[in-house]
């Protein structure tokens, strides 16, 4: 029921005449709304038509390159440097294998959701990624450099890094919040910081007036917000967000994760999104990848997840959104 | 007593304010230093955890030594003075400061720390923009328990000849003047107090974010916010920041809507302003904010640097105060022991020298622990002269198991020269020595006279003696062998503490000197030496030879005492200070001007 509302809901607080609309981020790619301003409706028909040519429907990957390539059933040709790469990566922690060779490849702009039962690897894979966690095997790069031979400094400011409950720094004001990772990387440049945190507040959809509150003073659905803007407020080319909507009500999260989507849109940006919410998975990501037990078992668009789950344990978490869809 | 003390205070306030100033000097001093180490050692162990076990374990042993007993080992290593008081003081200081440190850092929530660590932070921005601003309530708490603690500890430090309000405490307790005893205190406990308030002040800041408050200003703050103009009028006659008092002003519409009213009721209601919810009128919301601006500094950052910039100047010039004059040439540096006669000899050759030559006399009254604590401080130069007694000099300093007689004065006046650099000039005359005594109760029941005769009901009783009267060989252990006497139990008490001890019945028996001014006092018995036990403690000084060499004038001013008190002059001066309430100075002086020397 929820699922299937949140389709329909109106986009919130900002205007949702731009959602559809074709955007170009600072890197002049342009990126096309593609399909997932409908995708409640194409997942429907991912049901309904048993997949065939409605796949190629909704699927959103780089449907604008594509086009210009001209190579649209080709499926997902890889473009020259992909985002994020990893490599056979095995992590241990101890006897207890938290993934276990995880080989796959992130294009460049995709929103990949990451689900998975807790416990089963993703928050770690998550972090090989800014090298808060060294892979034991295998390596992973990014943007074509391995972490395990980058400055983890420089690679983490390129990073945006938003987690579980978007943990702010109760010391800081809101905008002290979002300048956080600008003022680390250019702590002279004031007017550049205040751009940057009132840019990001506007497109976050922030009143300009709770700059100055602590993040005690904010309500759950504001934290959350300013979580997002300080992840991005560096202009980062990778988000990577660790279940940042988890601990806010459906209302909010709904909200919350139509933002995402549009920033996501609007720039262009790769994103990791680590959830254990398999409606939150299948609504915000062009690719799903399913963790278990530390593997990763299915990597595909949520219409082949749903379709054609690559396990069983894969099939357990959509057998419920199946049915919902099929009403 | 309570107007005693005001009168006194009133009447000695030049002194009460300099031993204040020195106060804050030392306290101060060790709790910077204190601070800055302790707070070193705590990022430290910190970040490098396998330390923290054995330096935690370290500062906690060290706090449990007894101050006493760290002073004494202080002496030996830094001297006698303020920087063995800084010395035990920061080192005393540690442990909160250490502990709360590293409480502060490694109680932050890990999920914090990785969210710092994950966008990209250095060490060094990790440490310095989240870990030590989240600690800082903790470390705060930290340094205000442990700058109540130093101030009330550093009153002991005159038991080592630093300065200090401790100085008028131990001068109180030594002379018998309780309203001095009790001034001293009061000032300490008002020092602390006031350090306290104003710390935690310092530790209200570090909190600001934990009990959230419409505190920072910006001029958008006062967009939209519905002010009645005596509102902004308010905010600009506080005047604490003209800015926010224009911002406030600019934003003022005459609107006297409820909201504002309730705004005003929040503000008056300064607890609850913080927490109220978000959803309620914005309005409300935007005036509160406006006008808290107007009424609270700019930034609380800026307080707090003032605050501290404040305490720095202070600690700084305080304690470039306290060491005035120490150095120069031309000082002579006077010790005494805590006793109400050293004190009295003291202000006598104070008065004499500074009278007489163009020397300027530094004194230092009643150093603790007397000989154990002067006598290593002559021998290191802190000090050129004290009055010292010859058996004393004979068998504590020198080391000799003899009893001392006035025979051997040419031996130890050699071994002094030869060995310590000092030498014995000018005999006062009194001779100072030990005699036992008892209360008359006890002096009746058991019938005693003697030395003999105490010795035989020494079983039942028990002694009260200085703690250094039971180590010397010419004290308990002397007796012990010569009258085979042996107490039921001993007590160590201070000198000063031990007649009222007699007097309440907690000690059967005493030590007492026969100088002291209370010997008088019918309550109690004073027996006989009858077998001659005790050795001569004629009152001498005794000098640094070097001293003696640079300032030979030095010489005929202490030659000018020679032989010119006796046992009852100075058991009558004793009296007048100990039971009269006569200052020291005041006896001294006017005994100078009986003799002509003044």
């Amino acid at each position: 029921m929820e699922n299937s509302s949140a389709h329909m809901r109106p986009t919130g607080s900002f205007d949702s005449g731009d959602s559809v609309a074709s955007a170009q981020d600072d890197k002049g790619r342009r990126f096309d709304a593609c399909a997932r301003g409908g995708s409640g409706s194409s997942l429907a028909s991912c049901i309904r038509d048993g997949g065939g040519e409605s796949v190629a429907g909704c699927h959103p990957e780089r449907s604008a390159q594509r086009g210009v390539e001209g190579s649209r059933a080709a499926p997902a040709p890889a473009s020259p440097e992909p985002a994020v790469v990893f490599e056979h990566v095995t992590k241990r922690f101890g006897d207890a294998i938290a993934v276990d060779d995880v080989d796959l490849r992130i294009d460049d702009g995709a929103f990949v959701a990451i689900i998975g039962s807790s416990g089963c690897g993703k928050t770690t894979l998550l972090k090989t990624v800014n090298a808060l966690v060294m892979p034991d095997e295998g390596r992973v790069l990014v943007h074509g450099q391995a972490t395990s031979s980058a400055d983890p400094i420089e690679l983490r400011r390129n990073i945006g890094y938003a987690i579980q409950g978007s943990v702010l720094f109760p010391h800081l004001t809101v905008e002290q919040n979002i300048a956080y990772v600008p003022t680390l990387l250019n702590s002279g440049d004031k007017d550049r910081t205040e751009a940057a945190v009132a840019k990001w507040m506007d497109i976050i959809g922030l009143p300009r007036d709770i700059m100055d509150r602590y993040p005690a003073e904010l309500s759950g659905g504001q934290a959350q917000r300013v979580g997002i803007a300080r992840a991005l407020a560096a202009s980062p080319d990778v988000l990577l967000a660790d279940e940042p909507f988890s601990a806010v009500d459906a209302i909010t999260r709904a909200s919350l994760q139509d933002e995402i989507k549009r920033i996501h849109r609007q720039t262009g940006i790769t994103v990791l999104f680590v959830t254990h919410d398999i409606d939150e998975a299948l609504d915000l990501g062009d690719k799903v990848l399913v963790m278990e037990a530390g593997r990763a078992v299915q990597f595909a668009p949520p219409c082949d997840i749903l379709r054609a789950p690559a396990t069983a344990f894969v099939d357990r978490l959509v057998t419920r959104k199946r049915t919902v869809y099929a009403r | 007593m309570i107007s005693t003390m005001f009168s006194l205070l009133v009447e000695r306030r030049d002194w009460f304010f300099d031993l204040l100033l020195q106060h804050i000097g030392i306290s101060l001093v060790s709790i910077v230093l204190a601070a800055l180490i302790g707070l070193t050692l705590g990022i430290a162990i910190a970040q490098w955890r396998r330390g923290a076990k054995p330096v935690l374990a370290l500062v906690n042993f060290v706090y449990t030594i007894p101050s006493i007993a760290l002073f004494g080992f202080l002496i030996p290593v830094t001297g006698i003075g303020d920087l063995t008081a800084v010395v035990a003081l920061t080192v005393y200081a540690l442990l909160p400061m250490v502990r709360n440190t590293y409480t502060g850092l490694t109680t932050i929530e890990p999920a914090i720390v990785e969210a710092a660590r994950g966008m990209g932070s250095t060490d060094r921005q990790l440490l310095y923009r989240i870990e030590l601003p989240l600690a800082a309530p903790v470390i705060m708490s930290g340094i205000r328990s442990m700058a109540t603690m130093t101030i009330a500890l550093a009153g002991i430090a005159s038991f080592i000849g630093a300065g200090g309000l401790g100085v008028a405490i131990y001068r109180g307790i030594t002379t018998n003047n309780l309203a001095m005893t009790l001034a001293g205190s009061v000032l300490i406990a008002a020092l602390a107090i006031a350090v306290d308030l104003l710390l935690g002040v310092a530790e209200k800041a570090t909190r600001r974010h934990m009990e959230p408050k419409p505190r920072r200003s910006r001029a958008r703050a006062a967009f939209g916010g519905i002010l009645r103009p005596q509102h902004a009028t308010l905010g600009a006659a506080a005047g604490t920041s003209g800015h926010s008092a224009d911002s406030a002003g600019a934003g003022a519409s005459v609107s006297v809507s409820d909201t504002a009213l309730d705004a005003a009721d929040v503000l008056l209601d300064d607890g609850e302003a913080g927490r109220m919810p978000e959803f309620q009128n914005a309005d409300a919301a935007e005036s509160r904010r406006a006008i808290a601006a107007a009424l609270t500094p700019r930034r609380r950052g800026v307080t707090v640097i003032a605050l501290v910039a404040a305490l720095a100047i202070v600690v700084g010039g305080a304690f470039a105060f306290a060491n005035r004059g120490g150095s120069g040439g031309d000082t002579v540096n006077i010790a005494t022991k805590p006793m109400t006669e050293q004190y009295i000899l003291g202000e006598m050759l104070n008065t004499l020298i500074e009278h007489d030559t163009d020397l300027n006399v530094e004194l230092t009254q009643g150093v603790g622990g007397g000989t154990s604590n002067i006598e290593p401080g002559m021998e290191q130069g802190d000090f050129d002269l004290y009055p010292e007694y010859t058996g004393t000099g004979w068998n504590a300093v020198l080391k000799h198991e003899d009893t001392y007689d006035e025979s051997l004065f040419d031996t130890m006046q050699q071994e002094y020269e030869s060995q310590l650099g000092l030498t014995w000039v000018g005999t006062y005359g009194f001779n100072n020595t030990y005699g036992l005594a008892v209360s008359k109760d006890v002096a009746n029941r058991f019938n005693l006279r003697t030395y003999s005769d105490l010795a035989r009901a020494a079983g039942e009783l028990t002694l009260g003696a200085e703690p250094d009267f039971f180590d010397r060989q010419d004290g308990y252990p002397g007796l012990q062998q010569a009258y085979g006497m042996s107490f039921a139990s001993t007590r160590d008490m201070d000198i000063s503490l031990k007649y009222q001890a007699l007097f309440e019945g907690q000690v059967d028996a005493i030590v007492v000197s026969t100088t002291d001014g209370q010997v008088a006092d019918d309550r109690l018995v004073v027996l006989e030496d009858d077998k001659g036990f005790y050795p001569s403690y004629l009152c001498c000084n005794v000098v640094r030879m070097d001293t003696l060499e640079k300032h030979p004038e030095l010489r005929d001013e202490l030659l000018k005492l020679q032989g010119t008190i006796s046992d009852v002059d100075m058991a009558r001066m004793n009296n007048a200070v100990e039971t009269q309430g006569q200052e020291p100075k005041t006896v001294a002086d006017t005994f100078l001007a009986e003799k002509g020397l003044i």
